[in-house]
């Protein structure tokens, strides 16, 4: 019998698990998932919906920042054209919640061409600087065109039946927002491991060496920007669905700092890494509030009531304490983990 | 009977970088499948006339042809599809792949998949892959790198990493192969190695083959022709055996030496 340890042809070598076992694992955690809606309370199953959201979102700011290695800052720019792509789409013109969630991609990777092209010359920080004020201006220009966005009045997202599936419980938000989770996640693993994602991080680790191997720098940038805008965008669109009325707020400087933290202690260029970096600074905001709160006193009505000074200051401590001490983020711990289990007992010293 | 027309042909070419003139008219014929050196001291602008073939720089003056095409009107990228590969003389791997994943980036411009056919990696994209796989594997073996294959390249020792950037440059199918200070750094065994896959590559898979070199035992042992330059300027070109013998090269050697 095979049990697939050895390879047999160059098919085999490039498969995206090539390991019966970690396809069982990934199998009982898509099992998990599917049967969540009947495991646990619906406020459990919201938060899972969340983390999923920013998780698409964490997965398409890694592609430029982290494989392509062009720091973007423009994040929470890019997630609410997205979101307000996908609210005018349904809500002024009527579109079925696929067609705008595709909308939403293509609408914020063409503006992606707006901070891509400055990209082809900026470097470091100059580079986030110009991102930076791409959102600001992204936000401005929504409260400014009241006619199309409601402005800083708002504007409420339908979520309409689509092929006579409702919409609008909790449990169909969270099985939309899990597909295309899944879509993205898988998507994304695959184009890493194929001729545009070698190129992306090629031109990060070495630009000229990387023009050398034929790669067209100019076009390979702009790529990154593009693809990773597209998914920001269906990011975005969840965003939309999922809270069902829009304002800027939504979109403030903090949450491009956010993704950043994200894919940071995920470890930067990792898919595995983007999401469990989302995981965890999704989580970690309430949780430490929760902390504070059992304290009590003066603690709990400072937790209670500053809750964007608490994310900034958790933001700003999780980013430096894993550049100082983990660089290479959670992916790298997961990996030494499961060499630690897969050797043991030999990994025993 | 007329001479074949040379592979690579380099006329009158300067360059000045602001005040300084690194190169002042070279013209050099590369033979279809010949093994050519450059050399001549540090700074004499052998590094440089790499990067004009490479599009990396401009010339300030002159032309360079390559098959009989000008390559002055195309852009870096353009090299590897041309057949035109290169390594540098310091390190320029990608760092943060293994030594399959750099090997797979030097396919690049033999590969087709796009976007979408690597975001669905369905039936085409995975047989190039697997195709693009072996082809990477046959080189790994070429170069007798097997033990090393799936390890992070940065992990590896000097030798190997200057091994694994030959490879990536082969990779890109080279009709013509610029080599920059490939042995220099080093040991005895590792630089007959390389000298050893050089000849192959040009006897076997008819490679031409361009080196800058300083070690003079393998510039002297496989070169068929051999350039030297002083100060950006051509000094001599002939066999090994002429440029020994060059009175003017010597005078510039030991010139160089008692400096
Ligand atoms: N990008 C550059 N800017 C300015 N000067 C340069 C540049 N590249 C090379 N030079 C100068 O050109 C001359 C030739 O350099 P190079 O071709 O690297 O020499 P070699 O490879 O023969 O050691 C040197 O004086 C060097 O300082
Ligand atoms: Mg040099």
């Amino acid at each position: 019998m095979r049990t697939r340890t050895y390879r047999e042809n160059y098919r085999e070598l490039t498969e995206l698990l090539p390991y019966r076992s970690s396809w069982n694992w990934y199998a009982l955690l898509l099992a998990v998932l599917v049967s969540l809606p009947f495991m646990v309370p619906t406020y459990v199953m919201t938060y899972v919906t969340l983390i999923l959201i920013a998780a698409v979102g964490a997965v398409g700011l890694n592609i430029v920042t982290g494989t392509a290695g062009l720091i973007s800052l423009g994040h929470a720019g890019f997630l609410a054209i997205g979101a307000y792509t996908a609210g005018i789409a349904i809500s002024t013109y009527g579109w079925p919640i696929p067609a705008a969630i595709l909308a939403a991609g293509f609408v914020s990777a063409a503006a992606s061409l707006l901070v891509g092209v400055p990209s082809l010359r900026l470097k470091g920080l100059y580079l986030a600087i110009t991102t930076l004020a791409f959102s600001i201006i992204v936000v401005h220009l929504i409260n400014q065109w009241e006619g199309l966005t409601g402005g800083s009045s708002g504007m409420p997202v339908g979520r309409p039946d689509f092929l006579g599936i409702p919409m609008r419980s909790p449990a169909s938000m969270f099985y939309l927002t899990l597909v295309i989770a899944g879509l993205t996640v898988l998507g994304t693993l695959n184009l890493l491991r194929s001729r545009v994602g070698r190129a992306w991080a090629a031109l990060r680790d070495y630009d000229t060496a990387a023009s050398m191997m034929g790669i067209n720098l100019v076009r390979y940038k702009l790529l990154a920007f593009a693809v990773s805008s597209f998914i920001t965008g269906v990011a975005g669109s969840l965003m939309a669905l999922n809270i069902r009325y829009l304002n800027t707020d939504s979109f403030e400087l903090i949450v491009s700092i956010e993704a950043i933290a994200m894919i940071i202690v995920g470890g930067l260029g990792s898919v595995r890494g983007a999401i469990l970096g989302a995981t965890l600074i999704t989580v970690l905001p309430d949780f430490s509030r929760y902390v504070l709160s059992l304290f009590g006193g003066a603690l709990g009505s400072i937790a209670s009531g500053n809750t964007a000074e608490i994310k900034g200051i958790i933001y700003a401590l999780v980013i430096m304490l894993f550049l100082r001490f983990e660089p290479d983020g959670l992916a790298h711990q997961w990996n030494r983990t499961k060499r630690f289990w897969s050797d043991w007992p030999y990994s025993r010293k | 009977m007329k001479a074949p027309t040379p592979i690579l042909s380099i006329r009158d070419l300067s360059k000045r970088f602001g005040g300084v003139q690194a190169l002042s008219g070279v013209t050099v014929d590369i033979r279809q499948n010949e093994i050519a050196s450059f050399i001549g001291p540090n700074g004499a602008g052998k590094t440089t006339i790499f990067n004009m073939i490479c599009r990396i720089y401009d010339p300030t003056s002159g032309t360079i042809s390559f098959n009989g095409k000008d390559l002055l009107r195309h852009r870096p990228h353009h090299l590897a599809g041309l057949g035109i590969g290169r390594t540098f003389q310091n390190l320029a791997l990608f760092r943060h792949g293994t030594v399959v994943e750099n090997l797979l980036v030097g396919m690049h411009a033999h590969l087709k998949s796009g976007v979408l056919d690597g975001a669905l990696f369905l039936g085409r994209t995975a047989r190039e892959e697997a195709q693009a796989r072996e082809e990477v594997e046959r080189i790994i073996e070429f170069l007798e790198i097997e033990e090393i294959r799936n390890q992070p390249v940065a992990m590896l020792p000097y030798g190997l990493q200057k091994r694994v950037e030959l490879g990536r440059a082969l990779a890109t199918r080279p009709k013509l192969l610029l080599l920059d200070e490939m042995v220099s750094g080093m040991n005895q065994e590792e630089t007959e190695d390389i000298a050893r896959f050089v000849l192959d590559l040009r006897d076997e898979l008819n490679m031409t083959v361009i080196m800058i070199e300083h070690d003079m035992n393998v510039v002297l042992d496989i070169s068929d022709t051999v350039h030297v330059l002083n100060f950006g300027v051509p000094i001599a070109s002939g066999t090994p055996a002429e440029v020994a013998g060059n009175p003017t090269v010597i005078e510039a050697y030991l010139g160089a030496a008692h400096a």
